[in-house]
């Protein structure tokens, strides 16, 4: 449980580090939009330096970003298969029966899984060189405009807050749970897909009733602090804008401009 | 003979990582048959880590744990059977308790134990007993309990297992002193009639001071001390260094041969230390 590595926050005080929260959140949508504009290989390979130096500038252990993508591994392996037995262009490499395999078909397969894996990294980086805290005020201030409908942004953001909070203290809840009911031979890892349903009981009911516990507890600690919602709230950190989101912003501008030129020139 | 044994245990959490913590840095020791042995150093010295490698809930990077001169990990699909040869009882035992009656919850150890239902039906009612617990407790919901209550079925719910060595970790911790007590004369009551081997994790000197016979003293992951609680008190300035404080009997003795007078500072109890005060002041207990 320990080993989990999805959308860590990795403290560091690097270039990615230092940059505004709300910046990091539009560049990584923008980057989204970035990973899916290149129409040819070139572009792609624009993209793939762009987010060579970006990681670079990161600090961060190349090895522990590349497990974010296990998840998601069987999802690019899968895309690019389909990608390989459908798409029929370019010359036949090999054939068997309905199964064609074609240059075209084995170009697309890369050009797409390349891509995935890019995007999967890209946003990665977001979590990594992000606290949750500073993620959910970025999130916050963005989604101000929210308002004019009717829908209440800090509460959305508080909502966020507390269930990131809570991820790691319920983890190590459950891992005590666990190791307790293992102290009194529990047997999780053998037998049935029912006796593994049945086994998940004695875990399970300790871990609903200490977060209703937890839910009681903090939602006294915010009313005898006077917690009202977010009216007149002021905060400790204010978000700013420096240089280095400025940098950052054109840094991008100029890799969107390479890669529209080079759709347009190829 | 001994026990357990712990051969130069290392253990280390998130390696290689900003998170890299050493929580024990080559613990080796051995626990005696039928002993009450106390466990104590600050939070973070690692005694809980080192008490979860006795169990075989957590594996030795480096060295070895052998259960009657036999390594746990031997066969690692038979580590079940010293999770019920080795009884361990976690903090707040109680938040662990799942079903839908006492008498149920008790039975779950053994019942995965595999034993026979008349066999299981003794233990339970046997483990109640031990601590204290009525007949009608037994078939109410673990929900409608007190707090100490709730404490001793859990407690309960490892004894039935009726383990060799039985492993709690800070049983009393958020009790009331009455509670305290209770669970205190409970463990003591249970390792004198047993004979089980017991140990007591703990960050109370006074608790320890009063029931183990012999103490651990951990401190950044290592063994500090490990001797009769009369020797480890008598090291009461080199305890304070670690941050641990001694009971406030040892500590009066203490500041008393700081002023020059010649008393033996090992005494830990009310008893103890009147004793040596009326031999000093050359009298008579009477």
């Amino acid at each position: 449980m320990r080993d989990m590595t999805f959308g860590q926050y990795f403290p560091g005080n690097s270039f990615l580090h230092k940059l505004d929260p709300r910046m990091k959140l539009v560049l990584t949508l923008l980057f989204i939009v970035l990973v899916f504009l290149p129409q040819n290989w070139w572009g792609v390979l624009l993209t793939v330096v762009f987010l060579a130096t970006v990681v670079a500038l990161s600090r961060l252990p190349v090895k522990m970003l590349f497990k974010s993508v296990r998840p998601v591994l069987f999802l690019v392996l899968f895309t690019a298969l389909l990608n390989v037995l459908y798409v029929h262009e370019g010359t036949p490499l090999w054939r068997w029966g309905f199964l064609h395999v074609t240059t075209g078909g084995l170009n697309n397969a890369a050009f797409i899984a390349v891509r995935i894996v890019c995007l999967i990294l890209g946003s990665s980086l977001l979590t990594y060189t992000t606290t949750p805290t500073a993620l959910t005020d970025g999130i916050e201030r963005l989604l101000a405009p929210l308002k004019l409908v009717k829908v209440n942004p800090h509460e959305l953001a508080m909502m966020m807050t507390i269930a990131l909070r809570f991820i790691p203290t319920l983890m190590e809840e459950t891992d005590k749970i666990m190791a307790a009911q293992k102290a009194r031979g529990a047997d999780m890892e053998s037998g049935g897909l029912l006796r593994r349903v049945k086994a998940l009981v004695p875990i399970l009911i300790p871990l609903f009733v200490s977060s209703f516990r937890r839910a009681y507890d903090l939602a006294m600690a915010m009313e005898c602090r006077c917690y009202q919602g977010g009216q007149g709230r002021t905060r400790m950190k204010q978000l700013r804008t420096t240089r280095l989101d400025w940098v950052a912003l054109s840094a991008y501008l100029l890799v969107l401009a390479g890669l529209i030129v080079l759709n347009i020139l190829l | 003979m001994a026990l357990l044994t712990l051969e130069n245990i290392v253990y280390t959490y998130g390696v290689k990582s900003p998170f890299e913590q050493h929580a024990v840095r080559g613990v080796s020791m051995d626990i005696r048959e039928g002993e009450l042995m106390g466990i104590i150093g600050h939070t973070g010295s690692g005694k809980s880590t080192l008490i979860q490698h006795l169990n075989g809930l957590v594996r030795p990077q480096q060295g070895r744990v052998l259960l009657e001169g036999k390594d746990i990990w031997e066969d690692p699909k038979k580590i079940r059977d010293v999770r019920f040869k080795v009884g361990m009882v976690f903090q707040y035992p109680e938040h662990q308790l799942f079903e839908d009656t006492i008498y149920k919850d008790i039975a779950f150890g053994p019942r995965n134990m595999g034993l026979p239902e008349e066999e299981i039906d003794r233990r339970v009612r046997d483990a109640a007993a031990t601590v204290g617990l009525t007949k009608e407790m037994l078939d109410k919901s673990p929900f409608d309990l007190s707090g100490g209550e709730k404490r001793r079925a859990a407690i309960a719910g490892v004894m039935a297992m009726e383990p060799q060595i039985l492993i709690l970790d800070e049983p009393t911790a958020g009790l009331d002193p009455r509670g305290r007590e209770q669970v205190l004369a409970m463990i003591r009551d249970y390792q004198k009639q047993r004979g089980t081997t017991v140990l007591l994790v703990s960050h109370s000197m006074e608790d320890i001071a009063r029931v183990a016979d012999r103490v651990l003293v951990m401190n950044h992951g290592r063994v500090a001390m490990l001797d009769t609680v009369e020797r480890v008190f008598s090291r009461a300035e080199e305890l304070e260094a670690i941050g641990l404080t001694v009971p406030a009997v040892t500590k009066i003795l203490l500041l008393l041969r700081q002023k020059g007078v010649a008393v033996d500072t090992a005494a830990y109890t009310i008893d103890q230390a009147v004793t040596q005060l009326l031999l000093l002041l050359g009298g008579d207990r009477t």
